[in-house]
């Protein structure tokens, strides 16, 4: 968008906010209201970004190629609509499909005309692909110097290992957290769940963006975000470098436990259910050893403090299994929950729906897809007290904004709309 | 609010940050803010401070590597706010604040009279960010929680282990943490921007099991429509895609992971196992028959691993640009030339430490205006004088005074 058209934007915006106090019914001004997004990006890594922009009013286009589009359009449970999985159903939420074959020279003009109207783009092909294609950084910014451009990698747009296909169950691995998970000495688990690593790195992408719009809101100039997904999961690894680097240490996979605390951890019920109880500091220990009728656990004499705990590591956790394990699951939490000690159920996604906490912040969202039915999301994160975000629809079919912003936003005429699509560039 | 300094070229210079919070989600994202200009103090309890000094492995000044790397670009500051003097003072802050970060249970702040709209009334354009377990909101807001606790409810420790066995901890104990950390950062940034235009402040409630749930694809989708409950998958994870997972190689304790998240990338890695045949239409080339012949998919990737050291399945996957990397533990990735490259390590000097100590680099990289670490975690109330002095125009006497009274 040029300068003239985002004043333009938010003066009629404004407008529209002061109607709004007066019963208008069009949509309260959000934080990203007047932003436009394009997401070129495949699967998770780079769209969580525009997602969470789009819950915030950002308008997401979701480029796409004619004839295959997104591969998450296949990636996941099928439904009846033969281009959507449940997963591509509640990714890709909130966007317009715009289909366009970049692999044709007069696709790459038509997109380079879409750059030209967009506030960010986003992309996570491999490192060298856009730049095939003739779409690399010089060629966008002079398109567009406000742009700002998201590149999502499994290793970055540097390093040795720059061309190498990275998922995020890759950058789990390389990124350090799949050798963590699982007990010591044995077969490495997926930690819960495969794409974690494209969330986190949707995030700092979308940390990035508001950052450089940020920058340009006072200088005028867009620029690069470079994202690797090794990277996001590395960054949250808390002190495992910093300790290696000091002292040696390699931190090794720790079963359900955590090496800075203990009893932290997961422990089986009598009626063989789960509960994750986390005793971080001296305190929580105390208010356990109380719920387990054992206060002088707590002494100073037994295991009051966090290093002597550490210590007596499997001493201390046989004391909390048989506890826990000699009562139900409702039984433990009840008596946790009364001395306030950090408790919690090891849910499934039948005990999620079951829970009355998801139903009260209504993080399950229920909303109605023709030919569907019924299909649950998870409610938008996070919850802003002015402004909260919302859905406006789950994943689209292929091409199904094509038209409208060939015709509206690129003012082509229906004519070459028609040849466009014949020619299988559009 | 704005003081020119040399930092005056990042995203959020002239932004000043209270992060009032322990441990790591909320005062992750000061973290992230700090990194990126804004001046972060952090306000602690004058006896012990922070948690997350205790958290983690101690160094010679008792502060944990943790706190050192966590609190990192910020100025600490101590305040009581048990005490009325000192809940005084925070007001004042608070006035010369724009973002405040919290994670107390709901309800202390507003016992110590620094509810929302106490906190509104003092400064109309603030951002508060209140990270807690459960939210605000809804009949476990009371609970206490740890990122543990999180990923327990959020359904992701169910997830992680070997299938029937005992779920284990999902690689990091403290993931819903920094993930909490990241959506709220995500909010606070969103928030700045609608202030900037409407002059409006608002407050962002991030819970820590809510930021776990919303990162599990289509657990909630597929439950609802087709009743399938998801379960503990072990090293592989074959409902979308197959084969995807952890193999052994022919060396103990070295792992890869293998990827084939579509049709092709399975071509390729049939390519390098050296059995082209198996990605034919009459074997294994599409997906829904690898899903339905996980087991012997699997096991044929197995056994080619189990032949070769990993970086010789690690050669020939790249080679052919299958998606497998190493199972990195701390030590490989200090030897790694892409960590290296990409300088992901980087060593700071602890002055009253004598260490270098090395802690992750700033995450996102941003080409114009790159976030930095200027130092590592302060020791408490290694800022108080400077901040009351300068900011709040104390003089000696009475800083000497609240010091006496134990109220900083």
């Amino acid at each position: 968008m040029s300068d003239g058209q985002a004043q333009t934007e938010t003066m009629i915006t404004e407008d529209e906010e002061l109607s709004e106090s007066h019963g208008h019914d069009s949509e309260p001004r959000l934080p990203m209201t007047g932003v436009r997004v394009l997401d070129l990006g495949t699967f998770l890594a780079g769209p969580h970004a525009a997602s969470v922009l789009g819950e915030f009013g950002a308008e997401v286009l979701k480029i796409e190629h004619p004839i295959a589009g997104d591969p998450m359009r296949r990636f996941g449970t099928s439904t009846k609509r033969h281009d959507a999985t449940l997963a591509w159903l509640s990714e890709a939420r909130n966007r317009k499909s715009v289909t366009i074959d970049l692999r044709q020279r007069e696709g790459v003009q038509l997109f380079l005309k879409l750059v030209a109207k967009a506030d960010v783009l986003i992309e996570n092909f491999r490192p060298g692909t856009m730049e095939e294609w003739g779409l690399g950084w010089p060629v966008l910014s002079e398109t567009n110097p406000r742009l700002i451009f998201l590149r999502v990698s499994g290793y970055g747009q540097t390093g040795p290992y720059r061309r190498r296909s990275g998922f995020a169950h890759i950058a789990h691995a390389f990124g350090g957290l799949s050798y963590l998970a699982g007990f010591p000495g044995e077969t490495p688990v997926v930690p819960g769940t495969v794409p974690f690593g494209d969330y986190f790195s949707g995030l700092y992408g979308a940390i990035g963006i508001m950052m450089a719009l940020r920058h340009r809101d006072k200088t005028g100039r867009g620029q690069i975000i470079d994202i690797a997904i090794y990277e996001s999961v590395f960054r949250q690894l808390d002190e495992i470098a910093a300790s290696y680097g000091l002292f040696g240490k390699v931190r090794e996979r720790e079963g359900s436990g955590s090496f800075v605390a203990v009893p932290h951890g997961h422990f089986r019920t009598q009626d063989d259910k789960w509960v994750a109880i986390a005793c971080t500091t001296d305190k929580m220990f105390e208010r356990l050893a109380e719920a387990m009728e054992q206060p002088e656990l707590a002494s100073s004499a037994l295991y009051g403090q966090q290093l002597k705990r550490l210590a007596a590591r499997s001493e201390v956790n046989q004391i909390v299994i048989e506890w826990v394990g000699s009562l139900p699951r409702e039984e433990v939490l009840n008596r946790c929950l009364a001395c306030e000690v950090p408790v919690g159920k090891l849910n499934s996604i039948a005990d999620i729906f079951e829970d009355e906490h998801f139903q009260a912040r209504g993080n399950l969202v229920k909303l109605e897809e023709p030919g569907l039915g019924e299909v649950v999301i998870p409610g938008v994160v996070p919850t802003l007290s002015a402004t909260p975000g919302r859905i406006t629809n789950l994943g689209p079919p292929l091409g199904n904004a094509t038209y409208e912003i060939m015709r509206e936003l690129l003012e082509l005429s229906a004519d070459e709309i028609k040849r466009l699509r014949q020619r299988k560039i559009i | 609010m704005t003081s020119k300094t040399d930092e005056d070229a990042l995203p959020l210079s002239g932004i000043r940050v209270i992060d009032v919070a322990t441990v790591i989600a909320a005062p992750y994202c000061a973290g992230i803010l700090g990194e990126f200009g804004a001046e972060v103090l952090k306000v602690e309890h004058p006896i012990g401070g922070d948690i997350c000094r205790k958290y983690g492995t101690p160094t010679q000044r008792g502060d944990t590597l943790a706190w050192l790397s966590e609190a990192r670009n910020k100025k600490s500051v101590t305040i009581d706010l048990h005490r009325r003097e000192g809940v005084e003072i925070f007001k004042r802050l608070v006035e010369k604040a724009d973002v405040l970060c919290e994670n107390f249970r709901p309800g202390t702040l507003e016992k110590w009279d620094l509810s929302w709209d106490v906190l509104h009334e003092i400064n109309p354009s603030l951002i508060m960010l209140r990270v807690t377990g459960y939210g605000q909101t809804g009949p476990y807001k009371d609970r206490p929680g740890f990122a543990r606790i999180a990923h327990a409810v959020g359904g992701i420790a169910y997830l992680s282990g070997m299938p029937k066995g005992t779920p284990v901890t999902p690689g990091s104990t403290t993931l819903g943490d920094y993930l909490t950390g990241l959506y709220g950062c995500l909010g606070v940034l969103m928030a700045l921007r609608y202030r900037e235009q409407t002059g409006i402040g608002q407050y962002i409630d991030a819970a820590l099991y809510e930021t776990v749930f919303r990162c599990t694809d289509e657990l909630a989708s597929a439950y609802a429509m087709f009743g399938m409950v998801r379960e503990r998958h072990g090293p592989t994870h074959n409902d979308f895609a197959c084969p995807y997972g952890h193999f052994p190689t022919k060396e103990e304790g070295k792992w890869v992971a293998i990827a084939c998240a579509t049709d092709k990338l399975f071509a390729r890695l049939a390519e390098a196992m050296g059995r082209p045949e198996l990605a034919s239409s009459s074997l294994y080339g599409e997906q829904k028959t690898r899903l339905e012949n996980r087991h012997d998919v699997n096991e044929i990737v197995r056994d080619w691993c189990g032949s070769l050291t990993r970086d010789e399945v690690l050669k020939r996957c790249y080679a052919t640009g299958a998606p497998a990397g190493p199972l990195n533990n701390i030590a490989d990735i200090f030897g790694d030339r892409q960590f290296h490259a990409r300088r992901n390590l980087v060593s700071i000097d602890v002055e009253d430490l004598g260490e270098t100590v090395i802690v992750p680099s700033v995450i996102p990289r941003l080409s114009e205006t790159p976030g930095k670490i200027r130092h590592l975690g302060p020791r408490l109330g290694e800022h108080t004088d400077a901040v009351l002095t300068e900011l709040l125009g104390m003089n000696q006497e009475e800083i000497g005074e609240l010091r006496k009274k134990r109220v900083i």
